[in-house]
């Protein structure tokens, strides 16, 4: 049970982490995104992250401080790497320093946190 | 001699009230109901990419674009696409695109759409520049496009402008499949794979239509769109193919902003 609960939460993780990471590249790409709202959105992964969510109890309580810490850690890890990759190659207009918050206001959105 | 009368709510069957003092209409007289509006009749409807609609479906499309049309703007253009045009009646609602230069309330026309034809429409509101801008840099707008029903007729080449981060985004949201394989339901995949399989082929310049599309996910991925959606699908296989051709796609892309990057 617990070797499963370890498995959501890292689906919960990889989620999320993609969630903010598309948010940071659409404000990247503000300017040119007038076309993107013809778009019928596809599944997004936030909306995914919150079924694994739900699985994840307790439920409706926020976690304790040590699992909500380290679900915190491994979330802003992956969305540095996964935007410094296009970092590397010149992507410009990327914004770092938003990570920190956009990570914690998706884990109080999600009662991972209070 | 003719009565108008309204159309009434029942609670089991609705009914037409006419007066009581009136000359002829005799109890027991069979008498003929039709409605009293005749409908306006549609310019020529323009088809792109749609060979056969059944009878059915071409009625709601020519009911969709008199509702639109009860509603007064300058619209450019009004099209329908998606699902609603593919064979059968497998379709959640009906894509339409307003074209129009003022913004318009959209709410008063779901309803009706929506009372006249039991359909939910999903509806968008762009103007031409925003339309021209979504034809030239996004690969799933063109290939809904490929297929679809136009009020007017409109011609169907626009150059096609790669803006690599753009499709980054765009990509990006096929990434979801990868890691929850297991819990997205078949159409959720379909429209995962298609996204990436539509950027894919538009970075090599190939034509975007239903067809190439459905056909590229077959050869590329070994199983048919019809599997995907009915979400009858091997895994390991699956995502070995589904994957190599993200990365691919991903790569390309990433060169694509690194050379942008190089020239500026």
């Amino acid at each position: 049970m617990a070797q499963n609960r370890n498995k959501i939460i890292e689906l919960f993780i990889g989620n999320i982490s993609n969630a903010i990471v598309h948010e940071i590249l659409e404000r990247a790409v503000s300017k040119e995104l007038i076309a993107g709202k013809y778009r019928k959105e596809l599944i997004i992964s936030f909306e995914i992250a919150k079924r694994y969510r739900e699985k994840i109890n307790p439920v409706n309580r926020p976690l304790p401080d040590k699992d909500a810490g380290y679900i915190k850690e491994k979330i802003v890890s992956r969305v540095k790497a996964e935007l410094m990759i296009r970092i590397s190659k010149g992507y410009k207009n990327i914004d770092l320093s938003l990570v920190d918050g956009l990570v914690d206001k998706s884990l109080k959105d999600t009662k991972i946190k209070l | 001699m003719e009565i108008i009368g309204k159309v009434s709510r029942g609670s089991k069957m609705d009914q037409v009230y006419i007066t009581k003092n009136r000359v002829g209409f005799s109890i027991g007289n069979y008498v003929v109901v039709r409605p009293l509006e005749k409908q306006k009749p549609i310019d020529k409807l323009h088809f792109y990419g749609v060979k056969e609609l059944e009878p059915l479906k071409l009625e709601i499309v020519h009911e969709v674009m008199r509702i639109i049309n009860k509603f007064p703007n300058n619209y450019k253009n009004v099209f329908v696409m998606g699902s609603f045009l593919d064979e059968g009646f497998y379709f959640n609602d009906i894509d339409v695109i307003i074209v129009t230069e003022s913004k318009i309330n959209q709410e008063p026309i779901k309803k009706d759409i929506k009372k006249k034809t039991g359909i939910k429409a999903h509806i968008i509101n762009l103007s031409n520049n925003e339309f021209m801008r979504g034809l030239e840099t996004d690969p799933l707008y063109q290939m809904m496009l490929s297929r679809c029903v136009a009020k007017k007729r409109f011609i169907y080449k626009t150059k096609q402008n790669l803006d690599y981060k753009l499709l980054d985004l765009h990509l990006f949201k096929s990434k979801a499949l990868t890691d929850n394989f297991d819990v997205l339901s078949g159409s959720e995949k379909y429209d995962l794979v298609r996204n990436m399989i539509a950027i894919n082929l538009y970075l090599e310049k190939n034509k975007i239509s239903n067809e190439s599309v459905n056909k590229e996910i077959k050869k590329s991925l070994g199983v048919g769109a019809q599997k995907i959606k009915q979400n009858m699908i091997g895994k390991k296989d699956f995502l070995n193919r589904y994957k190599l051709i993200y990365n691919r796609t991903f790569t390309k892309i990433l060169n694509g902003i690194e050379n942008g990057a190089k020239q500026k």
